[in-house]
């Protein structure tokens, strides 16, 4: 789908890539029927049937398109982000403190409160409307701070409330002097909230960058990342490029220059988006392969960077000496947990990233929960596609299940599964380890990334190991708030089930797209 | 005017902002909803949330989750609504939900919480839970979306839902010597774990029966059933429960003791011990005796603590004026132990979880009256940004301030050379279980604890 830049809103990522969050089956399936359903031969003689989203009557909270807004919005530099919302939206901000003073301390930042404000909406706000709120809060959020932009997130009751912020943000941006820039994400309006990465890349492309650039860097690397160390940096240095990392806590003057990198790589494919965008609208190519997790991705993320970048000429010497750099360590790690088994409960990327790494590490995945599933990317290039390349190298997932974070499901799959130790995000290594199964929570975007990520996680996973004594204590005196008929399910998906017809076949509740 | 955008300089704070706005930032507190955190305080209570996609993890996450790390496994049931229920109403989407919580959760109590959403779109949220009601189902239902006020407003919501909806009608005989306590607000302060089992642990050494309600040591719903045996209602804070006292008081006919300040230290809790005895008509002797056990053990501590408090004020600058920045209950509570068990000044004290009008002169009075030689002068303040304008426009030359704050004066307590204690929402540098910082126990922790981060701040890293 064409980027249209002219609205301020995006359409949400089921819209635009035919987003699923509830599928259960086997791994290679899942990548036929994608690409079948939404590829760009769509099913022109390729196996695979149409991908179809199965219904759940029991959902869990999880998170929505504004808290990942807000927490791209605020690690711009320079920011002051408006949360227009009732006070409620505004308990992110603990969350986005706690963040921000991580990267603080590994970036080298200078301590400081993320600027966020809230409109603190109330109930007359909802009779009367709430733009005389925001406004005052635009011009608080001027005087307190002189901020470079004034990001503005609605919220599900402005939404409905039906206030018109487009215009006020373009009003005070001519009065004040100062980028006012909404971003309109409603959490009603997208099923997954990775929607909110590609709202805050619209954001970006459409009133952060140079639209005019004047020269092209031919050594700068756009990097889109979620946050965290940077690791890029040294990684593209040793092909004599330079990284521009965004998203994850970039300033002002490096999202201008946006439009004048040699090539953008999203780290994770939530922001295809704001590549597929600068690509389109200013020949940023961008680079479209599979993220760089485990050897094989990373060697071939490497040439087609060296690729975009004309520099194939030393990109082998490169390899070569980092997997020399590396064996050694590598060896060890294979060594300790060969043959153990490991189950994955993650967003998309990580989730296919994390089957390259652990499998490089020679551990065992039988099972596998991803938040979400995107059948293609923005770019619209199944060759990007990289839960394709994850099993096209190291084999199949015979129990792969998508399900946006719901931690009912995850018990049933790790129940399942049975496996020696978890790696998930999102709090699921707390259900792991009162199942007795050690669990990591992988807090930090970029751990699993390159040569040095799959080291890590192989450190991870032994550090994690350790912690089986704690684990197994806590197992036994650990209940969990569900029925014994639950507790005793091996079916993620056992709520969905239709009753049994009278064929005798019991159906899966599916809905096709 | 230029501004610099290097990833490491600060933005200057240009002009002099003085008026107070609906803006808000640092916030520390969430929003009605946020009582389903008051739901699942309750053993096997579970709250059903009817909002919003993120509206559920996002008040757990960040009340539970992160703010002392007190818990963080999120399972709680919610509609996640979506453009359907936006244009359609929602009702129908949550009796489905509803159903299916009760195939595959294990509770004794369900409590239907709604956000801004459902209650924006105007769903008859009470048809849908009464049809579970008539069915004898336990299930009660609050409207508390967000824009209709805070978490402790909400919690006040939630329990009365519960009284109202499950609890429900009684005119048997009183059991005497029974309380039920209102207090702490949970999860919002980190403490309330420990604080709620010391408060029951001091009532229960002067011969109460006590109901705690919330927390590990309650019974769970067959201790709410019991609530209307109690013989009274001990509320223990500056002003929250008061709502919930008063409502009983007028359904039950249960008469209510209210002790604004919780107690922390001998000299409070032995005060408060035998307030209540006087109230309840309790063996006089008994407490006497429960209290010379209890501050033995606690003046013993408090004597080896000496040789540290005296021994090391050159050495250490230890604090010699706190600023406290929380919520009323521990504010005037840390306040009173500050100045009458340590000395040190009060140099400021705001309240920031926006007390409602009525409740604020008789906060002020207390701290007016927070010793006999010493008095106190309190700001009720929200906005974070007013918040530290006002500390930082304060003279403190001469002292060393200790801070009770937040993780949102991490920078501040820095640039005021003082020393931060955390004890309220968001707690994100404290990892807290068990501890306790009221009572006679929690008293010790507390000085533990500020005496700790002194040394630790004046030594080598």
């Amino acid at each position: 789908m064409t980027i249209n830049l002219k609205t301020s809103e995006v359409p949400n990522r089921e819209q635009r890539l035919g987003t699923i969050i509830r599928w259960e089956g086997v791994a290679s399936d899942l990548v036929l029927d994608s690409h079948a359903t939404y590829g760009p031969k769509k099913n022109c003689g390729q196996q695979g049937r149409k991908l179809c989203e199965l219904d759940s009557p029991f959902t869990q909270g999880n998170m929505c398109a504004e808290c990942v807004t807000i927490g791209q919005g605020i690690m711009i530099k320079g920011s002051v982000v408006i949360q227009h919302s009732p006070i409620g939206c505004a308990a992110i901000q603990a969350m986005i403190s706690r963040l921000n003073r991580d990267m603080t301390n590994q970036r080298g930042w200078k301590l400081e409160n993320p600027r966020l404000i809230c409109s603190n909406l109330t109930e007359d706000d909802m009779v009367f409307g709430g733009l005389a709120k925001l406004e005052q809060t635009i011009r608080d959020a001027w005087k307190r701070y002189h901020p470079a932009v004034i990001l503005i997130a609605t919220s599900c009751a402005t939404g409905i409330i039906g206030d018109d912020v487009d215009s006020l943000s373009s009003k005070l941006e001519a009065e004040i002097g100062v980028k006012v820039v909404p971003m309109h994400c409603e959490g009603f309006r997208a099923k997954h909230w990775s929607s909110g990465f590609d709202i805050s890349g619209h954001a970006i492309l459409r009133q952060l960058v140079n639209k005019n650039p004047t020269k092209k860097q031919d050594d700068l690397v756009n990097v889109l990342h979620l946050g965290g160390p940077d690791i890029y940096t040294p990684m593209l240095a040793k092909l004599g490029l330079r990284c521009n990392l965004v998203m994850g806590g970039s300033t002002m003057s490096q999202l201008e220059q946006l439009p004048e990198a040699a090539a953008t790589a999203a780290m994770c494919t939530v922001l295809s988006y704001l590549a597929a965008g600068l690509e389109q609208e200013y020949g940023v190519p961008e680079v479209k392969v599979p993220t760089p997790y485990g050897l094989k991705a990373t060697d071939e993320w490497l040439r087609e960077v060296a690729r975009i970048t004309h520099r194939e000429d030393r990109v082998e010497e490169v390899i070569a000496s980092e997997h020399a750099r590396i064996k050694p360590q590598l060896d060890r790690l294979r060594k300790d947990l060969k043959g153990k088994k490991g189950y994955i409960a993650a967003g998309a990327t990580f989730a296919h990233g994390l089957i390259a790494d652990l499998r490089e590490l020679e551990v065992e995945v039988d099972g596998v929960l991803s938040f979400h599933h995107d059948p293609v990317y923005d770019s619209n290039d199944v060759e990007q596609d990289m839960l394709a390349e994850a099993i096209q190298t190291f084999g199949d997932v015979p129990h792969y299940t998508v399900s946006i974070s719901q931690h009912f499901q995850a018990y049933t799959s790790l129940h399942r599964s049975k496996p020696d130790f978890i790696i998930a995000r999102h709090n699921m290594a707390a259900l792991a380890a009162s199942l007795g199964i050690p669990g990591a929570q992988i807090r930090f975007f970029n751990d699993g990334v390159g040569y040095d990520g799959l080291l890590r996680i192989g450190e991870l996973i032994r550090r994690t190991l350790l912690t089986k004594k704690f684990s197994q204590s806590l197992a036994a005196h650990s209940s969990l708030p569900y029925k014994q008929w639950w507790l005793d399910q091996t079916d993620p998906f056992a709520l969905s089930r239709k009753e049994v017809t009278p064929e005798g076949n019991s159906h899966a509740n599916f809905s096709c797209q | 005017m230029p501004i610099s955008l290097a990833n490491n300089e600060l933005l200057p704070i240009i002009e002099d902002v003085v008026e107070k706005t609906n803006s808000i930032e640092q916030v520390r507190y969430i929003c009605s909803m946020g009582s389903l955190a008051s739901v699942l305080a309750i053993p096997r209570a579970t709250p059903i949330t009817h909002c919003g996609p993120g509206c559920a993890n996002k008040q757990m996450g960040s009340i539970a989750g992160l703010n002392g790390y007190q818990g963080g496994e999120f399972y709680i049931p919610s509609t996640n609504a979506t453009e359907q229920e936006v244009v359609f109403g929602g009702a129908v989407r949550l009796n489905e939900l509803i159903e299916a919580t009760l195939k595959i959760m294990d509770s004794d109590l369900f409590v239907v919480l709604t956000g801004c959403i459902s209650d924006l779109v105007g769903d008859d949220v009470g048809s849908v839970v009464r049809k579970y009601q008539k069915q004898g189902v336990p299930i009660v239902y609050a409207e508390t979306g967000g824009f209709r006020g805070n978490n402790f407003t909400g919690h006040e919501l939630i329990t009365r839902a519960i009284i109202d909806q499950f609890v429900g009608d009684y005119d048997g005989p009183r059991e005497t010597g029974s309380v039920n306590i209102w207090s702490l607000l949970p999860f919002q302060n980190p403490f309330w774990r420990g604080d709620f089992t010391e408060i029951k642990r001091v009532l229960e050494g002067i011969g109460l029966k006590v109901n705690i309600l919330f927390g590990q040591e309650s019974a769970g719903v067959s201790e709410w059933k019991n609530l209307p045996k109690a013989q009274f209602n001990l509320v223990l804070s500056p002003w929250l429960g008061l709502t919930t006292a008063k409502h009983l008081e007028k359904k039950y006919g249960q008469p209510f003791l209210h002790v604004p300040i919780i107690p922390i230290g001998a000299d409070q809790t032995s005060a408060f011990l035998r307030q209540v005895t006087q109230y309840a008509g309790l063996d006089e002797a008994r407490t006497e005796a429960f209290i010379a056990a209890e501050e033995k053990h606690y003046f013993n501590y408090l004597k080896d603590f000496a040789g540290f408090y005296t021994g090391y004020t050159c050495q250490y600058h230890l604090p010699s004026l706190s600023v406290v920045l929380s919520e009323s209950a521990y504010n005037l509570a840390i306040t009173k132990f500050i100045v009458n068990q340590l000395g040190l000044t009060p140099g400021r004290q705001i309240i920031t979880e926006n007390p409602p009008e009525e409740f604020r002169d008789a906060i002020r009075a207390e701290f007016r009256n927070i010793a006999e030689d010493v008095t106190a002068e309190v700001d009720f303040e929200e906005d974070g940004y007013f918040i530290h304008k006002r500390v930082q426009e304060t003279d403190f030359s001469d002292h060393t301030p200790v801070v009770f704050g937040t993780t949102w004066e991490g920078e501040l307590a820095k640039n005021l050379k003082g020393f931060l204690v955390e004890v309220g929402y968001p707690s994100t540098d404290e990892v807290v279980l068990s501890r306790s910082y009221i009572g006679y126990r929690g008293a010790l922790a507390l000085l533990e604890k500020i005496y700790t981060t002194v040394v630790r701040a004046s030594t080598a890293a």
